[in-house]
């Protein structure tokens, strides 16, 4: 069997504004390494929620949640971002790129924060997964100049750039015709294929959904087994 | 390009509003030269001040001055309660003059402060040409020290300073004196002194020192000369005036000399109160003004510097959430406020100089001046530039401290 990746036990949430009103309702699950994983459920059922929870930009909330074996929860802004960094790729549900910078610089920014490889290294890095994604002649395009679908794809380039352990993706593909949908899929299929590296993607794309290892749905908060 | 992350996006910041970012440095960039054409200007005023004051005042004087009070002098000597019986009483002539004027004056040679040494013999005197009478002051001085002292020979409208030396019988008078007397060159002019010596002089001289109460009621004699109409010795000195090489320092000779010499010994800050008052005022003014001028920049820079960071929140939580912390956002926002202010520093000394050298060139014919007085301190710039960092980075840090708690969640939920 292969060993655990994510481990969440017993996540819960509450929003307090408005009104208090719980999104997270005794979550615990885990993933396995080179798991290919779909989180499905209604709109309003804490997809998003849960995401940000996993992805420990979110820090208030109850339960424990420990990815690669470190235990995450409690630990302070700072030590979280610093492993965001290395271990976590993110695709926003809304393609998030900073406007003034090029394509190619959206994707290496997050490397060349790590400053594990040379400046050369990540630009031939950043180049390939752009090609991959169909983007190689957009690359040196100001970031705002591109369309919906294509700045979703540079996204998800820069998501790999720093080959995390866990890529989360809340609805990759949500803005992306059916071709583009298909590619972005087949490249996540590679990805989870060589086995180090594990996807969790919200979708409401029943095909996508269909074609992961599992499929995790949500319900009011609740996880439905 | 080269630098670190953090540095490239804020370079990439910084250029791609360059409006923005041409705004703020205008703002440090005016701060500074106003700064330093405030310190310059003020300076420069209180140097021509100093230079004119000091045209005739010098930096020490040493003088005989007078009596004690001798009205009650019987409680000095005897016991309280002692029944004296004094009538007529009578202060015996009090010597004027500084007795053993050339041993002092080879003590003050030992002293490093000090960077110039004259004698003279000053007396009050009645000005008499036929029916007019002007009282005033006769100064007997050493032609060469005088000279060295007070740039004298500058002075002189007419006439050849040196010649006051070879000229027992020439005398020079100030240029209001002259006109109040109707007095030329070659003229005679008839000096009473207060002991009733009258004794008739010929003008070979006329001089201009800008400050009135000089130029309408002072002459020059040699110092020989003003002894032998006064009868007194080749050792007769009524002051000692001494100049020293960094003026500021004449209250710390005081200090030194006075318990050796016992006579009373004055700096010029001592005589003239309010030439240091003037001047310090002065300071106080440009320092004032040009502070509140970077206040208002370090404002419009604070103002700036936090619309750009709630422009750019979502961005700076999608850094967030890619792994920058906090602190890298601090460094990104505060090296902007920082090379806001090193441009504005390195054009606003720019700046600074050439508003000050335009000043400087503005005609101004008062007091023997021909424009605005200018310094060209160094220290000046460099202070401006200083303040100036340190008010963009103070100006920076606040906001780049409110960027830094973004809290990345609650902006990308939306
Ligand atoms: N910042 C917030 N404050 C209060 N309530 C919130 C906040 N964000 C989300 N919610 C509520 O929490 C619930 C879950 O929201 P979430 O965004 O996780 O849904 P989702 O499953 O991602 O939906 P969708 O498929 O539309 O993206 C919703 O009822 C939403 O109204
Ligand atoms: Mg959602």
């Amino acid at each position: 069997m292969k060993d655990s990746i994510l481990s969440a036990s017993n996540l819960v949430k509450y929003f307090h504004e408005p009104e208090t009103f719980q999104v997270l309702k005794d979550i615990s699950f885990e993933v396995k390494r080179g798991e290919f994983l779909a989180l499905v459920g209604k709109s309003g059922s804490g997809k998003s929620t849960l995401l940000y929870v996993l992805s420990t930009m979110d820090t208030d909330y109850e339960g424990k949640l420990a990815i690669n074996g470190n235990p995450l929860t409690g630990k302070s802004q700072n030590e979280l971002a610093a492993f965001r960094n290395q271990h976590i790729g993110f695709v926003f549900q809304f393609h998030y790129l900073l406007p003034e910078f090029t394509v190619l610089e959206n994707v290496m920014i997050p490397a060349l924060k790590m400053r594990r490889l040379s400046r050369e290294e990540i630009e031939t890095k950043a180049y390939g997964h752009l090609s991959t994604l169909g983007l190689q002649d957009q690359a040196l395009k100001l970031a705002s100049k591109l369309s919906g679908g294509q700045q979703q794809r540079v996204a998800i380039a820069r998501a790999l750039i720093n080959d995390p352990s866990i890529i989360m993706g809340d609805e990759p593909t949500g803005n992306l015709d059916s071709k583009n949908s298909q590619l972005v899929f087949d490249i996540f299929r590679d990805i989870v294929a060589a086995g180090h590296q594990t996807i969790i993607a919200v979708t409401h794309d029943e095909d996508f959904a269909a074609n992961c290892d599992r499929v995790l749905e949500l319900s009011d908060g609740h996880l439905l087994k | 390009m080269k630098l670190p992350i953090n540095y490239q996006i804020a370079a990439t910041y910084l250029t791609s509003k360059v409006k923005q970012t041409i705004v703020a440095v205008l703002g440090v960039t005016f701060g500074i030269s106003m700064y330093v054409f405030m310190n310059s200007f003020m300076s420069g005023v209180n140097e021509a001040q100093n230079r004119l004051a000091f045209s005739t005042l010098a930096h020490v004087r040493i003088y005989n001055d007078r009596p004690m009070d001798r009205s009650d002098i019987v409680s000095h000597v005897f016991p309280a309660g002692t029944i004296a019986n004094i009538r007529n009483s009578k202060v015996i002539k009090y010597t004027d003059g500084i007795k053993n004027s050339q041993e002092i004056i080879r003590y003050l040679k030992t002293q490093p402060l000090v960077s110039a040494i004259t004698p003279e013999v000053n007396i009050s005197v009645f000005f008499k040409n036929v029916g007019n009478k002007v009282n005033g002051t006769l100064s007997g001085v050493d032609v060469a020290g005088e000279d060295r002292l007070f740039k004298t020979a500058e002075f002189m409208v007419q006439g050849s300073w040196k010649e006051l030396a070879y000229r027992p019988d020439g005398i020079f008078v100030g240029i209001e004196l002259a006109r109040s007397l109707s007095l030329k060159i070659n003229d005679n002019l008839n000096i009473l002194t207060a002991d009733g010596v009258s004794h008739t002089y010929k003008v070979i001289g006329i001089f201009r020192t800008n400050l009135s109460s000089v130029d309408k009621a002072k002459a020059y004699l040699s110092i020989a000369a003003t002894r032998q109409l006064l009868a007194e010795n080749q050792d007769y000195v009524t002051d000692i005036q001494i100049n020293l090489a960094d003026f500021k320092k004449a209250n710390q000779l005081v200090n030194i000399i006075s318990p050796v010499i016992p006579y009373k010994v004055e700096s010029w800050s001592m005589a003239n109160a309010q030439l240091e008052a003037g001047s310090n005022l002065r300071d106080v003014i440009a320092v004032a003004v040009s502070l509140t001028i970077l206040i208002v920049a370090g404002f419009g820079i604070y103002n700036i510097m936090n619309m750009t960071i709630n422009e750019k929140i979502r961005e700076i939580a999608i850094l967030k959430a890619m792994g920058f912390a906090g602190k890298d956002i601090r460094k990104i926002f505060l090296t902007m406020g920082t090379v806001i202010g090193l441009i504005g520093g390195f054009v606003g000394m720019g700046l600074g100089f050439l508003v000050s050298d335009a000043v400087n060139h503005v005609p101004f014919n008062v007091a023997g001046l021909a424009t605005l007085p200018m310094s060209y301190d160094p220290e000046d710039y460099m202070l401006a530039f200083s303040f100036g960092l340190i008010t963009t980075f103070v100006a920076g840090y606040f906001p780049s401290r409110k960027a830094a708690k973004i809290d990345p969640v609650n902006i990308i939920r939306g």
